[in-house]
């Protein structure tokens, strides 16, 4: 059976990977495997699965209240770097249920799961229910989201042409359903961040109402296509592009209606660096109005939706005043100030900050000249006339100078800075790394799980990059506020180098959803603290000797999951070398887990860790004690309770009697030493008191002889 | 500490001046005895002539014992009425007489000598059982302890 399931994964990879064959050279990987959903081209991944051929073996697995069907593909149901399978609904015989397959190396949205599942919400896709379950094609367990099918299918089909929405109704039909959304999210402080117009499904079969599709399978923006992301956000990496605000929704939302009313993505044939300088240089929607053709019926609300300023741009009050037939105010198209003269790097003009900001990060190391020299400044106040920005880089140009012996991470911190001060609504760039603030978290986690690692983060953070994006932030705003409070944690964090801290606990403090990176457990997709200690009761069955049950990462995910302190703990780990301490503390640790959210009987790990409590075994000194518990604890673990084993070598009143009574024991054997010393190494003392005591008590027996002699005569003579 | 050093000097020295003071009222008044005294503690008085060790314990240890050998022949010499120069140079020169006295001056003089090495046996013997009891109680801790004691012991030395 086993050998059937295997051929069976082998062939639908096999038919995946002709199919990426079939296409174009530069498409996008797609997730046929773990850490394979990259961003995709939907048009063209959709136009390749169509051409998938369907199996329709009997390959089932249930999971929650669904059966999933694992030969069964959905491709017309595939949304972003996610693939779809047919699913039954156990529990209710009414509806059409499918199963969304995550990439199990790229995040959830804990807080839009959460939200979402079992919920109706007119013009998004109603998701049923989520579940971590093993996924045999990826031979691991992952995040597996149910949705109810959409009756009417994909808004823009395989051959990369939309299903015609008539302009005039585009406004009753798209905007109104998707304002619903985007209104009920904002509601609860939630954005989508996937509102794009190959996520869009026809809610009927007759191509009425359009709605939503997922938004929490990854990182938020992580499936949009460039063109999709504001100005500020779109130079950060797609994993780093942020939770955003409704802003970032309602320009998506502009965008969204852009593609819908010309009829395809637009600039669809420009690179993604073509498409952010026309953005840059033109302003979004004036690149959008300069190469493609808008209906005029849509002019105005594309122009108020894609305005490059968020101030300015339209909320919810414009679109219902153009729903209602109204006139809204004109916003204008390019808000960004044009310098007089160009700025050169690396042998390109720059006209605008945010272009130059792009040009800088871009050229990380031909930039630092002109940086350094002043040209960018003397541009800034010149070519562009701008004296606060200008000033600004004269500030950070003059820190510099005070950098002490480290010379090169000053002028890298130069280049960063200067960034931030040319785009301060831009992402964090540092050599390579770009992220929002907000999206720093999920950044990470793409890091840490497709092999560019941790160190670009902690470099940015160490570097304290994120104190200077807020302090170039204007006005007061709760998010950034938020956020700042939440980055002082994040290099309290960084600084500490033990196990529970580091870059791993700032993994999961910032991404709820992050499954627990250890290595031995990561198979086991462990989101939520429950499911830690049956992963490692499983991990129990095949582990080596001497490896702990709690590691760098196991220290961090409980530390931030776990609802009590565990400092104390963490503190006790500090010192690996003290064997006695760092086993209590893990021990500690797990036993806390264990009682706060169970599972009772853990006989493999009980066994594990009975097996690692030699060195806690030492907290007692006395011999006989540690022998009645070295008896007690095999009996303990069989039983499969961490609990109980901590207590065993936690009684604290007997902890306290035996340490009492050590350093009484030990006083009396060093005083015993002491005492032995003197004795053995006093010989030719003794000898020389011995010599005078000796005299005095002969000179003394002397004297009393006479004495003696005397008296006895004296006593014969008289009588 | 100039002051104190100096001050057994001048009682010793009083001391001797003392000693010839009783000395020479002895020969005054009663030259028989100090005839006898004189002859009979001569060992003493060279014990006391050459022994320059503080407190002077085997002059003391000579002339305990010399004493003791002396004193029979002066009481015998009391209870002779006549207590003539004669009688106490008759008396003195039988070698019996001389051979008590100065036998006992010689056993004093090994009382000395033997002294300090059987008082040195006793401390030493007392100081082994004192170790061996110490060891014994060492041991009973460390079979309650174990090696944890010696490391602790060790680290806090």
């Amino acid at each position: 059976m086993q050998s059937v399931m295997n051929i069976g994964i082998m062939a639908e990879q096999a038919e995946d990977q002709k199919q990426d064959a079939s296409n174009d050279a530069g498409q996008k990987p797609e997730m046929d495997k773990p850490g394979g959903g990259a961003p995709v081209d939907e048009t063209a991944d959709a136009k390749a699965n169509l051409e998938e051929e369907i199996s329709t073996g009997g390959k089932n697995l249930e999971i929650g209240n669904f059966r999933v069907f694992t030969d069964l593909r959905l491709p017309e149901f595939d949304m972003g770097h996610c693939k779809a399978y047919a699913a039954d609904n156990l529990r209710r015989s009414e509806g059409n249920a499918f199963a969304l397959v995550t990439d199990p190396v790229l995040p959830t949205r804990y807080d839009l799961i959460k939200f979402l599942s079992g919920v109706h919400m007119a013009g998004q896709i109603d998701l049923l229910d989520s579940a971590i379950a093993h996924w045999p094609i990826f031979g691991r367990k992952t995040m597996v989201l149910f949705f109810e099918k959409p009756k009417g299918g994909h808004v823009i089909v395989s051959s990369g042409k939309q299903r015609s929405i008539n302009e005039q109704d585009i406004a009753a039909s798209v905007v109104e359903p998707l304002m619903n959304v985007l209104q009920a999210l904002g509601e609860k402080g939630l954005t989508h961040r996937a509102v794009r117009a190959t996520n869009l499904f026809f809610g009927d079969p007759e191509g009425g109402k359009v709605i939503l599709g997922d938004c929490a399978s990854g990182p938020p923006g992580y499936d949009q296509p460039l063109v999709y992301e504001t100005t500020a956000r779109m130079a950060a990496d797609p994993a780093g592009r942020g939770v955003g605000t409704l802003s970032d929704d309602l320009y998506a939302l502009g965008m969204t209606l852009a593609e819908l009313a010309i009829g395809r993505r637009p600039l669809a044939n420009m690179t993604d660096q073509e498409i952010m300088d026309i953005k840059l240089s033109k302003g979004s929607f004036q690149a959008i109005a300069s190469q493609e053709k808008l209906p005029l019926i849509m002019i105005e609300p594309v122009r108020g939706l894609l305005c490059d300023d968020p101030e300015e741009r339209w909320g919810f009050a414009e679109l219902h005043a153009w729903l209602d037939g109204r006139r809204t105010k004109p916003v204008q198209g390019n808000t960004e100030k044009r310098a007089a003269r160009s700025q050169n790097i690396s042998g390109k003009d720059y006209y605008t900050v945010r272009a130059l900001a792009q040009g800088v990060a871009k050229n990380w190391v031909n930039a630092l000249t002109p940086l350094r020299d002043g040209t960018v400044e003397i541009w800034l106040r010149r070519g562009l006339g701008d004296n606060d920005r200008a000033k600004a880089m004269a500030d950070a140009m003059r820190q510099l100078q005070w950098a002490g012996a480290d010379k090169r991470s000053a002028e890298e911190v130069l280049v960063a800075r200067s960034i931030l001060i040319l785009d301060p609504s831009g992402p964090v760039r540092y050599k390579g790394f770009s992220a929002m603030v907000d999206g720093f978290g999920n950044m990470l986690s793409y890091d840490v799980q497709h092999g560019s690692g941790p160190q670009r983060f902690s470099d940015v953070i160490v570097r304290d990059i994120p104190a200077f994006w807020f302090g170039r932030q204007e006005g007061y705003s709760p998010e950034v506020q938020r956020l700042q409070s939440a980055y002082k944690n994040l290099r309290y964090y960084i600084q500490q180098k033990s196990a529970g801290y580091g870059y791993e606990r700032c993994l999961y403090s910032m991404v709820r959803n992050q499954h627990c990176l250890s290595p031995m457990i990561e198979q086991e997709y462990v989101v939520d603290i429950a499911q830690l200690l049956p992963a490692l009761e499983k991990a129990a069955e095949n582990v080596s000797d001497d490896a702990w049950p709690v590691d760098r990462h196991i220290a961090a995910f409980i530390a931030t999951r776990l609802e009590d302190d565990v400092e104390g703990q963490l503190m006790a780990m500090q010192n690996p070398s003290d064997e006695v301490e760092y086993s209590r503390a893990i021990i500690s640790m797990l036993a806390v887990v264990q009682w706060r959210h169970g599972p009772d009987n853990l006989q493999n790990l009980s066994h594990w860790v009975a097996r690692l409590m030699e060195p806690a075994v030492k907290v007692f000194h006395s011999k006989a004690r540690r022998e009645r518990v070295e008896t007690e604890i095999p009996k303990l673990a069989k039983r499969g309770n961490l609990v109980e084993l901590y207590n065993l070598i936690n009684d604290e009143q007997e902890r306290r009697k035996d340490q009492s009574e050590f350093v009484e024991a030990v006083a009396e054997y060093s005083e015993a030493e002491s005492e032995v010393f003197d004795l053995e190494s006093s010989g030719p003392a003794r000898l020389e008191m011995a010599e005078k005591v000796g005299q005095q008590a002969a000179a003394f027996a002397s004297t009393m002889i006479a004495l003696l002699t005397v008296s006895a005569l004296f006593l014969m003579h008289i009588f | 500490m100039a002051a104190r050093g100096r001050k057994p000097k001048g009682r010793s020295a009083f001391s001797g001046l003392s000693v010839i003071a009783s000395a020479v009222l002895l020969f005054m008044v009663a030259l028989p005895t100090f005839i006898t005294l004189t002859v009979g503690l001569l060992p003493s008085l060279v014990a006391f002539i050459f022994d320059r060790s503080p407190g002077r314990m085997m002059a003391r240890c000579v002339f305990g014992l010399n004493f003791s050998g002396v004193a029979p022949y002066i009481l015998e010499l009391w209870q002779d009425g006549a207590q003539t120069v004669g009688g106490a140079t008759q008396q003195i020169f039988q070698p019996l007489a001389l051979s008590i006295m100065y036998g006992a001056a010689g056993l004093g003089w090994l009382l000395y000598l033997a002294m300090p090495p059987i008082v040195a046996n006793v401390l030493n013997l007392s100081a082994q059982r004192r170790v061996t009891e110490l060891r014994k109680n060492q041991r009973g801790l460390i079979k309650t302890w174990g090696d944890s004691l010696i490391k602790e012991v060790d680290r806090s030395s």
